[in-house]
């Protein structure tokens, strides 16, 4: 059996400030294997994207962070990397798309040359011909109309759609193992995020990428991710399939999350408590999720 | 049924130099009494160029607006400003940062002169109960709230002038879903408490589905459906407003063969 391209056990995180450390992660286990689209869903707050960070490598050079248990990527424990490795890894292995498109993308540099950036991290000596011929095929993947033209403009010259697109192709461009979703397309009208899930769906399905798709909006993670893993304040709650846990969420907190969503079909507004001692009942894991190397 | 505020062939173009945008083109609707009006459409539709008409923030370019019957001036009074109030998006930027809760809440009955001065200070508490927080949050600050409780503040804001007729723009879109959940049950409880009229614009077609009763859908600038919100989402008559529903992400099997159903529907009928 290969090692999963992802597996996370045991992961603490705490913040040291002047008023002692404040615990945001209590031991946090998951994995992804390979070519899977797995969901961390919670709300804000809920340590959904500093898992995320922790993954990339980016929290571990921030002085105050103490992170505690495994991260492995692809079988290797990342803490036993240095920080130059971990950065070799961003960009070629793992890459990751963001909330708002418009602002990752730097404004005062056209497309092209940012494309050109992100080819080079896999492949320094690229040369400017070889990577605009590269982009163009990559944006021409995520359906982008006119590549050359995209190429050439700058991010504020597109929408909110196309730069997110644009964002998809580069984060796939370097053909990475995983890929580190945070909301993305929140910001997006529903139309054009329906459109890009089901663009970054049929991608990622075709180079058997690794999805760790972060997000509140439990409609999209049901349409999107083959697991899902509920986190609320630091701890995961529940996990399983996502069919079987949209159709039989079994934690409290599931079952209050699911319930908030208002319904196109109607039905009013549900009252909900918004905090509820039940909502630290212990994780239920449905059948056949166990994490790997467990019993069970 | 009568007719609270009424746009009549309301048009709003912006120019740029030589180029002219159409943000409101040609519409008229009637906002009753009582009603949960909302207004959706995704971005670029002119949705917020219509609620900012209705606000006497600018003045439409062609066309008339009546609030009970009678045509607003470009330049509003005060008792127009004191009845027609606004939610904002983003409650964090739009309460004032340096300004304790109390003073927020304050101003508005201090501005049109609202009961005897002695008494305004008690009123705030009163205020602060109704939307369900302690009365005691006034001399907080706004950075020490949650973005719920925040966002609470600013209606109750929006109603301490005993406004009749509330703008709500997208005051749902920036809270977690069980958090929304309970401000959009806090509006449905003021609105039949006080006999409220909204004005609910957003693009979050589930929550429209569960707190309007009418929903009016804007494309480019044009008003392309008004009807009761049943209708709406079962048997919705234009193309558009089809697809806006068939886009929306569901968590339940039958909200999902709602959308297939109404999708096979656009497609017989394309």
């Amino acid at each position: 059996m290969t090692a999963p391209t992802l597996a996370i056990r045991d992961l603490t995180l705490g913040f040291r400030g002047w008023a002692g450390q404040v615990d945001v992660l209590h031991g946090i286990s998951l994995h992804i294997m390979k070519g899977e689209r797995v969901a961390l869903v919670g709300e804000s707050g809920s340590g959904k994207s500093v898992t995320a960070r922790i993954v990339l490598g980016l929290l571990q050079q921030l002085k105050t962070a103490r992170i505690g248990g495994l991260v492995a990527f692809e079988g290797q424990d990342l803490s036993t990397l240095s920080a130059r490795q971990r950065h070799a890894l961003r960009g070629t292995r793992m890459s990751m798309i963001f909330q708002d498109p418009t602002s990752s993308l730097n404004p005062v540099y056209r497309i092209g040359s940012q494309f050109h950036e992100v080819l080079k991290r896999a492949e320094p000596g690229i040369s400017a011909a070889d990577a605009r011929r590269k982009a163009q095929a990559a944006l021409a993947d995520v359906a982008i109309p006119d590549p050359a033209r995209a190429l050439d403009s700058y991010s504020f010259q597109l929408s909110g759609g196309m730069n997110q697109r644009v964002m998809i192709a580069m984060a796939l461009a370097n053909e990475p193992s995983l890929l580190i979703a945070d909301e993305p397309g929140t910001a997006l009208d529903v139309t054009v995020q329906a459109q890009t899930l089901s663009l970054m769906r049929a991608l990622v399905e075709k180079h058997h990428t690794s999805v760790l798709f972060i997000s509140h909006n439990l409609g999209v993670v049901r349409e999107f991710a083959d697991r899902v893993y509920v986190i609320y304040k630091g701890r995961i709650v529940e996990h399983g399939r996502s069919a079987d846990l949209f159709a039989d969420p079994r934690h409290p907190y599931t079952r209050a999350l699911l319930s908030a969503v208002p319904r196109i079909t109607g039905g009013g507004i549900p009252e909900i408590d918004d905090v509820s001692e039940s909502y630290f009942a212990p994780m239920v894991v449905h059948e056949g999720c166990g994490e790997p190397g467990e019993v069970g | 049924m009568t007719a609270l505020l009424s746009l009549d062939r309301v048009s709003k173009t912006f120019t740029q130099g030589r180029h002219e945008v159409r943000a409101v083109d040609d519409v008229s609707l009637d906002v009753i009494q009582g009603e949960c009006l909302a207004i959706v459409g995704e971005s670029g539709s002119g949705k917020s160029t219509v609620a900012n008409m209705i606000l006497g923030i600018y003045p439409p370019t062609a066309g008339t607006i009546a609030f009970r019957g009678e045509a607003l001036p470009a330049a509003r009074t005060l008792a127009h400003r004191r009845a027609i109030q606004l939610v904002q998006q983003n409650p964090l930027s739009s309460l004032n940062p340096k300004r304790s809760i109390g003073a927020s809440l304050r101003l508005p009955l201090d501005v049109h002169d609202l009961g005897p001065r002695a008494a305004r200070a008690a009123r705030v508490g009163v205020l602060l109960e109704e939307v369900g927080l302690p009365a005691d949050y006034a001399r907080r600050t706004p950075e020490s709230l949650s973005g719920g409780q925040r966002q609470r503040v600013a209606i109750a804001r929006a109603l301490a002038c005993q406004s009749d007729l509330v703008v709500l723009d997208e005051p749902t879109s920036a809270l977690d879903v069980l958090v929304q959940a309970r401000v959009l049950k806090l509006l449905n409880d003021l609105r039949k408490g006080r006999g409220l009229t909204y004005v609910f614009i957003t693009h979050d077609l589930s929550v429209v589905r569960n707190i309007a009763d009418r929903v009016a859908v804007f494309e480019r600038g044009r008003l392309v459906e008004l009807n009761p919100t049943e209708t709406i989402f079962s048997d919705p008559h234009h193309p558009y407003t089809r697809r806006l529903i068939g886009a929306v992400p569901v968590v339940t099997a039958d909200e999902v063969r709602l959308r297939d159903r109404l999708m096979e529907n656009d497609n017989e009928r394309a």
